[in-house]
Formats: C-alpha cells, structure tokens, sequence
C-alpha cells in the first residue's frame, strides 16, 4: 500500500521525543498493542538500548531517536521472534534502515510478524558510535540540536547519503516529523495493521500531508545527487582488486562487521567454519606462489565472500562501519555494491515484504548482456592476438 | 593412509597425441604431491585401455585416480566401472576432458599443452578431496497411482492390479464412470453407457488389490519412476478430512475433459435462451434417472417436433476438431427417433469428421432416415414467442432461417481444469491447446515427459471410449513392463545433504529446489532434504545463503582446490 497524500495528526506538544512517547503512551492506555520495543535509556547509564517496554510510565526513558545505533533494531526484532511469535502485541519503533533489515529478515524467515506492529519514523540520521563513545553527554547535546534542525555534518557517513530515511512503504505505519510549527506528529498508516491502530486511538487519517511529503521529497532528492558524488568517488578509490585491498588493508579480520549485520544473521558464518581452514602445505604453496602470505589469510576473501552472500539485502545501516575499529568505510563500500548489485536484479531490499529475495526467482531469460559478454571474450583475445 | 594417486593421459587415437605434448605434462604433473604413476595409452576406452587401467591401479596400489581424455559426458562411466572392477571406490576418481575443452579448440599445441597441465593440476589437487561415497539402491515401488476414474483410469487400473502390484484410483466425484456413466446410449451399437460402466465396475471390484478413494484428490506426487510419494486428501462431504500418504511406482493421468463454455459464444443463446441445451445437457436429459426421467422434453413440458443441432461450438475458438461430436451427434438423432416418432432434425455442419470402420454407415443409416444436413455457418439462435430460428449462411453466401422447437450445440471438448495443477505438479508440459502432453504424438503417445508418469483417455485430447480404453491398455504395458517386483532402481550419491548447524530455516532451499526434496522440519527450525528424492542439481547449495546446504561430491573444499590450480 503506497502511502497517498493522507495521514492522522496526533496533536502532541514538545520536540520529537516527546510527542512519540505521548503518542505510544496513549495507544498503550488504549490498549492498541501491550508493548512498545524501541530504544531507551538504560537508568542511570548514558547508553542506550532496545528495550520491551509495556509500562506506559517507563516509556519517560524511552528514545524514538537515540543519537546512535547502538544495536540494528533488526537483530532485536529476530532474537525476541525468531523462533516463533509470542502472544502479546509489540509495536516496534525502529529507524527506516532498521526497519527495512527487518522485512528483509522477514522474507528469509528471520523474524515473525504476526504479532508486530512496525512503526518507522523519520529519520536525522545517527552519529558515529566512536564519536559518541568519547564523550557520550556531548554527543547528545549534538544530537539533541541536530533534532532540532540544526547543522548536520556530524552524522554518520552513511547517513549523510541516505536516501531512505522516511516513508518505506512496507511498514505498519509510519511517524512523519512535520515542520517546527506543526502541532504534532503525523501518522500515516500503510497496513490495515496500521489503520487498526488510528481506529484504536479514534483518529482519522484525514489530514493533507503534502507538505510533510514535499519536504520529504526535497531532502530524498538532495541525498540521492549526495550519494551519487559519495559512491562515485568511493567507486575510485577502492574498484579493483588492489584498489579493494587497500582500503581494507587496515582490516584485523574481527569480523565484527558481520556479527553486528542485521543481514548476517548466519547461525555459524561460513567464514568462521572449518570450510576456510586449509592445510598448511595448501598455504605454503600460496605463500610460494605470490612470494609472502599475509596471515591470518583470506581476509579479503571474506568481504568479498560477505558481500556475495548479503548484499543483495544490505540496507545501508551503518552498523558494520560503526562496529569496525580501525574505521574502514565497511557500510559504505557494501552499500555501494549492494546498490550495484540491487540495480541489476531490480530489487531494493526491504520495499516490500511480497518481493522475493532475488536468488530465489528464476528467470530464463536474464542477465544475457552478461553472456554476451563473456561469449565475447574469445573474439576479443584473438583481436588482441592477432 | 598415504595417498597414492594415478595419473593416465589418453592419446585418444590422434585427437590429443596430435595437439597436446604428453611427454610434457606428464613431465609436469609426475612431480606433484602423492603421484605415484603417471603415464600415457593410446585408447584408454578400448579393451586393452580398460584393462591396462584395471592392472595399473591394482599394481602400483592406487588410491585415487585421475584420467585426462574425452568429455565425461562420453566415458566418465566407463572409468567409474573400471575403479570399481579393480576395487577403487569409483567417487575417488576424476575424469579432466583435454579433447573437447582442450585439444579440440585451441589451436596452438604449446598453449594447449600449457592448459592441459592446469586441468590435470586442478584434477589432481580436487582428487585429494574427494571421499569414496557409497551407491545406494532401493527396490522399485510395483504399485500405480491412477487419477481419474472414467473409462481410461477404471480400464487401466483393471489391467494394472494383481496379487503383486496395488493400485489406487483416485476420483474426485462420489462415483466412477466418468462422463461414460451419463450416456444413456453409445455409438455406434447405442449400448448403454451406465449398463457398460456398470459391468466394469464390477469387474473392478473383482480385481484384487485396487483401492477405490472418491471424493480424493491427489494433492501431491514427488518422486521418480519406481518411487513417487503421494498424498492424497480425501474430502467427503459429510466427514472430516483425511489424508493419505503412500508410495508408488507410476502414476497414470486419466483426468479427462471438460465442455467448452458455450455461455462464451452469445449468438448461440446458451444460457439465455430456453431449449437450448448443450450435448452434455441433452444427455442428461436422456437418462432414467435425469431431470425429465429419460424423456426429451421442451421447457414447456412438451415434446418437440423439432431439433437443430449445431457443430462445432468453439472449434475455430479452440483450434481443433473434437473429432467425436459427429459421431455422438448421430447418436442423439437416434435417441431422438425412437422417442419421438417424426421429429425433424436438421445438422448445421462445416465439416463432419466420420472415421473410422464402423462409422459410415453409421452416418449414412443417419442420412437415409430422413435427418437434414445443412452445410452453413450459423450466424444466430434467435428466440420468440413460436420458439427457437436458428440463422445460417452457406458457403455460397446465401443466408437462410430455419424455425426449431430445440436447439442442441456440440461444444469442442476442452482440457479438464485439473490439467494445469497436474502439470505443475508433477513438471510435464500442456500441449498448446492445454491438454496435458504425450512425450511423442507418434512414437510415444501414452508416456509424458517425465518418466514414471502417463497421460491417458481425454486428458490428452479428445478421445473415444474406445480410443481411451487402448491408452488405458497400452500405459498399463509399459507400466508393467518397467515395474517389475523387486527391480532394483539406482540412487543419486551426488545429493545435498543441510548442515543443521548452519541451517537458520530461511527456506530459500525449498522454493529452488525443482525436485520438491526439501522440506521444513518446523520443531528444529531447519530444512531438511530427502535424499531418495533429490537428484543432485545443486540449486539449493549454490542458493544457500548459509552455506549450510551442500552438494556432495561438489564441496566447497573440492571447488576451491580445483580453482585455486586452473587460475594458478
Ligand atoms: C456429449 C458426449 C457424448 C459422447 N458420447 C460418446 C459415445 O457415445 N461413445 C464414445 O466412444 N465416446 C463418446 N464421447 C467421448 C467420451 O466422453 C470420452 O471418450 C470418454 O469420456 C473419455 O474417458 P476419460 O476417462 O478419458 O475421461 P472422463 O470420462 O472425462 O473421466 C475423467 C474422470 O476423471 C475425474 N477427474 C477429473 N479431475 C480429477 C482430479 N483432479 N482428481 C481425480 N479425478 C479427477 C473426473 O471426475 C472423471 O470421473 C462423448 C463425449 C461427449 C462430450
Ligand atoms: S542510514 Fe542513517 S539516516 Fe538512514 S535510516 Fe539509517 S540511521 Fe537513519
Ligand atoms: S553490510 Fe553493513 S550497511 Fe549493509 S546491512 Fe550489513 S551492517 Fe548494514
Ligand atoms: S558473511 Fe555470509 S556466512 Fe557469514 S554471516 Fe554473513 S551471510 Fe552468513
Ligand atoms: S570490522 Fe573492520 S576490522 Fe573487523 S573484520 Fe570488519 S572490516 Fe575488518
Ligand atoms: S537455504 Fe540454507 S539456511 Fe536456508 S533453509 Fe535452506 S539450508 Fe537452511
Ligand atoms: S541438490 Fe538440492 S535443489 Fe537439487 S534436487 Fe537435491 S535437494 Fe533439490
């Protein structure tokens, strides 16, 4: 269900946190779902982290937006459903990026939605878990402004170029930040799952949102030419094989970006298995043969591995790069082959929960450029030859 | 145990003597880890060749072998045979083709002696991996599922059941008989049909080892010839649901057809206008036991006076000939003769389709008794208060009218609406008119595509009954011929195994997987695969997104290996 140009204002007073959290206390008092999953403030800590919340009360700790990405909401999603729903209903309240990571895991059978309600919201983007780690108040004093509509250069990389920060389509409703002047926030619901939930709350999706979307429009258009420059110079500095070693050149092989990747939700990674243990004289015989072997080996073989495994579903979420301490643009490099390879097949992962995975459809006629290409290849050398 | 691998290079007569230097990869390669021998025959495949094999690896002790020559696809079983002969596990062998992908298409003989070593490098460094795997046979499965109980499937499953063999026949109505059962006459003896279909079902009854299920479809068949799991849920109307799963060796397609939708050609009036009635409906009406009680009556309760009957409703729509309507329409003039003595009968024909033994004088008896045959297009079945007109054109362009009391249309015989759920079902091809299709009209016409599976009767296109009942005899003699008792059938060793530690249930497996021989196993969360079914495509482990689906003899170890030498 594409959204129209329809929604519900829910008249709430504050900034943006406060006007969720008044928003998810009502539907809570209502009865509209049991619990809310969204970020929030561990007491007495400065961080932050996805909690089940079903007190209305302790919704006061409650961070629609946190200043990071602590965890991929995704991955919280999986671990509370994975192995079957439970009996309550949940609303989660993710990031756009999350919540397509969500339907991607929904189609791989990853999580269970019966009982969910997903509910996205704009998104200012997060800043770099490194930069808040340093200083955790400052952070969310920056963030507290960037909310507000200041200055935001300070967001993560990958933010900065995210094209997919509002409105997916394959959420149950989705929280529109209106301007300043606004005297709420807009709910546009995108589900009957949605719609059932402005009945609960007695509202109606009558409001004219053209104004929210206009601006939606405008910023999309600005980060898609962004992201355009970004990639194409990231595409210079790390096409080709040499080019790719260098930039992960830093990596210490910690795997940390996979395991916090919402799509490598893998029980046992191939590349931690004994598939990728070979005998020493096999590594021998490498090291001969390139003149030195750089040991652990095959770390390039990894990446290149994970983005053939999961970059059909790579959403942009940042949250390998966040996780890489010796700050590789991971994130960035994976969106730009997962856009490449997503371009080709069609597909934008998370759009819609209906749109199987590519790997799992089969065409007969497909990708014939590709043939053509490589069937090309003999006539080309005898060229050369000759 | 230490490996002690063999190498032998074919010359294969000249085809690679003359463009490969031997000497020089076997130069190459005799050096490499574990080579015990390496050494070249003129005709590996000959004989001599074979037996010259079969002593080498007994002598020099071998444990692995690899044989550069021809393309597997000509001679990988042959070498298989001999491993086994001389008591090699025959999975431990790997055949490298240096004629066709080497020898034969690259011209220069020093790049082709180049990449002739990369291919045997890559075959011995793969061979290191391999592990002896073990042929698994099952016995064949003599039963036979038949689907349809009409004439064809009550006729096959006759021939089919003995004391040794079961067969089960599937039939989604209440009753056997198929359309059969409502005729109350047969051309071109005018026997009875219910009195025929009652005979054999007696007959079935007498037969041992068959089991009747009505009301049942066959909601699922995987398998191959000899071995094909069935389920089938039976739905009665009055009871619960209840499913059936059980195996058999054959299954035989006898689902029939259906009547073109004469509601689709409106000039026709059927459905709008009364006493229209189409061949089915004029059966019915035929039948002791049908809405006038075998009479032929007018809406209005009174017998008509007269009757046009129309051909080819919908054949230039389907494009093809029923080719048993004009006999059938022969029939009904009959049937209306003796009840309603005098009546006027008038066919409107392009073409009639008479062949046939019995059947000219059938038409030609039809003829002499007075029935009218006007050579036309009808153009339309008007109504009005003095009955039916029906419009017609000849062939000249002269247009005419001629008042009926009863119209009866001929609707073209179109495929049963089962046909395309069979089809997927069991992946054979619809014909281009929907019919399920004949492996080969001429020389195969009762096997489908797939082996182990047979179309017969009306499923496959417009039939007779006794055309139908020869299909019934014939699938049933190639079914008994194939399905003997206790016939050995070979298993894939190649098949794809799931990991579970690596499985996490996203079941993207399943959905690729052609042969349907994966399933979900919902308490442990994980796909699992059913080794008698799968046949070792290797879908689901190049689809995998967790590695945990793999393909034997294709592991990840031995692709690698092998790669890692031809790009070296
Ligand atoms: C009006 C008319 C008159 C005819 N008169 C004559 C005649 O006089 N003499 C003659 O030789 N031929 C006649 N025919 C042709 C004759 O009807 C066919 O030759 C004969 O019915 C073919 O038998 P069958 O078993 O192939 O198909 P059917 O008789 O169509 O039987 C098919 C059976 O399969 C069952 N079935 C369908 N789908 C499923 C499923 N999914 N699962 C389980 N069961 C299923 C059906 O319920 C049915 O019982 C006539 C045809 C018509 C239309
Ligand atoms: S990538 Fe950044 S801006 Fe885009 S949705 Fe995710 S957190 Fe928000
Ligand atoms: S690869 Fe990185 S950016 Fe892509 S989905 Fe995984 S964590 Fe997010
Ligand atoms: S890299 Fe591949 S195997 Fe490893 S977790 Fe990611 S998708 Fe799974
Ligand atoms: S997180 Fe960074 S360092 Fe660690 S494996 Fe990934 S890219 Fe390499
Ligand atoms: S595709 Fe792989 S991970 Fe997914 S269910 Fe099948 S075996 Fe398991
Ligand atoms: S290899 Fe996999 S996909 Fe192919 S038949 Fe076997 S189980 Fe099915």
């Amino acid at each position: 269900m594409a959204p129209d140009d329809k929604g519900a204002l829910f008249p709430a007073e504050g900034g943006v946190r406060e006007r969720v959290i008044a928003f998810l206390q009502k539907a809570i008092s209502q009865g509209c779902f049991d619990a809310v999953l969204m970020p929030a403030k561990a007491p007495g800590t400065d961080s932050f982290a996805y909690s089940l919340i079903g007190d209305g009360q302790l919704l006061k700790n409650a961070y629609p937006l946190p200043p990071v990405m602590s965890v991929q909401g995704a991955k919280a999603i999986s671990s509370l459903t994975r192995s079957g729903k439970g009996k309550k209903k949940i609303a989660a309240l993710i990031r756009p990026c999350e919540l397509r990571a969500t339907v991607e895991l929904f189609k791989l059978g990853q999580v269970d939605l019966e009982n969910i309600w997903l509910i996205s919201i704009d998104c200012p983007g997060a800043l770099p878990l490194a930069e808040w780690a340093k200083d955790p108040k400052k952070a969310e004093d920056a963030f507290a402004e960037i909310l507000k509509g200041g200055p935001s250069e300070s967001i993560r990389p990958i933010c900065q170029i995210c094209d997919k920060f509002s409105t997916t389509g394959a959420e149950d409703l989705h929280i529109g930040v209106p301007g300043k002047e606004a005297s709420g926030i807009l709910l546009i619901p995108n589900s009957p799952k949605g719609e059932a939930i402005l009945d609960c709350l007695g509202i109606a999706a009558g409001e004219d949102i053209s104004g929210w979307k206009d601006q939606v429009d405008k910023l999309t258009g600005a980060r898609v030419e962004k992201k355009r420059q970004a990639q194409k110079e990231l595409e210079a500095k790390s096409k080709g094989l040499d080019k790719l070693l260098d930039t992960f050149s830093k990596c210490i092989n910690c795997h940390n970006c996979m395991r916090v990747c919402p799509i490598c939700y893998c029980r046992q990674c191939f590349f931690e298995s004994d598939n990728m243990q070979f005998s020493f004289e096999d590594y021998l015989k490498r090291a001969e043969a390139a003149g030195g072997l750089r040991l652990p080996p095959d770390t390039l073989l990894f990446h290149i591995g994970r983005m053939l495994h999961m970059s059909l579903s790579c959403v942009s979420c940042g949250a390998c790069e966040d996780a890489c301490p010796t700050a590789i643009p991971v994130a960035q490099v994976f969106s730009l082959v997962g856009n490449r390879n997503q371009e080709a097949f069609d597909y934008i992962p998370g759009r819609s929960r209906d749109e199987p995975p590519p790997l799992r459809v089969y065409q007969e006629e497909e990708f014939e450029e590709v043939e053509q290409s490589h069937a090309a290849v003999p006539a080309k050398q005898e060229a050369r030859d000759g | 145990m230490a490996k002690r691998l063999g190498v032998y290079v074919c010359e294969c007569g000249t085809n690679i003597a003359d463009k490969v230097d031997i000497d020089k990869v076997l130069a190459a390669v005799s050096a490499l880890k574990d080579v015990e021998v390496a050494d070249r025959y003129k005709l590996l495949c000959s004989g001599d060749g074979q037996g010259y094999l079969k002593q080498s690896i007994t002598e020099n002790g071998l444990t692995h072998l690899v044989v550069a020559a021809c393309s597997p696809k000509q001679h990988e079983t042959t070498f298989m045979k001999v491993c086994e002969q001389a008591g090699l596990n025959p999975y431990l062998f790997q055949l490298v083709n240096i004629r066709e992908q080497c020898a034969w298409v690259t011209p220069d003989g020093e790049e082709a002696t180049d990449k002739a070593i990369r291919q045997i490098r890559a075959a011995i460094s793969r061979v290191h991996y391999h592990t002896a795997l073990e042929k698994k046979g099952m016995e064949c499965n003599p039963d036979v599922l038949v689907i349809g109980g009409g004439i064809a499937g009550i006729k096959a499953s006759q021939i089919l059941a003995a004391p040794d063999r079961k067969v089960y026949l599937v039939e989604k109505t209440a009753s056997l008989g198929g359309k059969t059962k409502r005729f109350s006459k047969l051309f071109v003896n005018m026997e009875s049909g219910p009195g025929l279909i009652a005979g054999e079902i007696e007959r079935l009854q007498k037969s041992k080892n068959i089991e009747v299920l009505t009301e049942s479809e066959a909601e699922q068949i995987l398998g191959f010839l000899g071995n094909f799991e069935v389920k089938v849920v039976s739905k009665a109307e009055d009871k619960e649901d209840k499913e059936q799963n059980f195996n058999v060796g054959a299954v035989v397609l006898a689902t029939g057809f259906e009547l073109f939708d004469a509601k689709g050609l409106p000039q026709y009036g059927y459905g709008t206008l009364d006493d229209v009635y189409t061949s089915l409906d004029f059966e019915e009406m035929n039948l002791a036991d049908g809405p006038t009680q075998g009479k032929v009556l007018l809406k209005n309760g009174q017998p008509p006076k007269s009757a046009a009957i129309i051909h080819c409703v919908g054949r230039a729509e389907k494009g093809y000939c029923s080719k048993v309507c004009c006999l059938y329409s022969f029939k009904f003039d009959r049937m209306l003769q003796s009840q309603l003595p005098g009546v006027k009968i008038a066919h409107f024909y392009s073409d009639l389709c008479i062949p046939g033994k019995a059947n000219q004088k059938f038409y030609e008896d039809t003829r002499e008794s007075g029935v009218e045959f006007v050579r036309s297009a009808v153009t339309e079945i008007a109504g009005g208060d003095k009955g039916l007109t029906v419009k017609y054109e000849t062939e000249t362009g002269a247009k005419g009218d001629l008042a009926v009391d009863m119209v009866i249309l001929l609707p073209a015989m179109e495929t049963s609406s089962d046909a395309r759920k069979f089809a997927e079902m069991l992946n054979i091809p619809q014909d281009d008119k929907g019919f399920l299709a004949e492996e080969h009209q001429l020389l195969s016409p009762v096997a489908s595509a797939v082996e182990g599976v047979f179309v017969i009767g009306c499923a496959r296109g417009p039939q007779s009954i006794a055309e139908s009942i020869v299909q019934a005899e014939a699938a049933a003699g190639k079914i008994l011929s194939a399905l003997v008792p206790g016939r050995k059938l070979e298993l894939e060793v190649k098949t794809s195994q799931i990991l579970e530690s690596f499985c996490t249930g996203c079941k993207t497996c399943i959905e690729v997987c052609p042969y349907g021989a994966i399933t979900f196993d919902e308490d442990r969360r994980i796909s699992v695969v059913n080794e008698v079914l799968c046949h070792g495509c290797g879908n689901c482990a190049a689809a995998c997104p967790s590695g945990a689906a793999r393909l034997k003899h294709f592991t990840f170890p031995q692709i690698y290996q092998e790669l890692k030498e031809v790009l070296r």
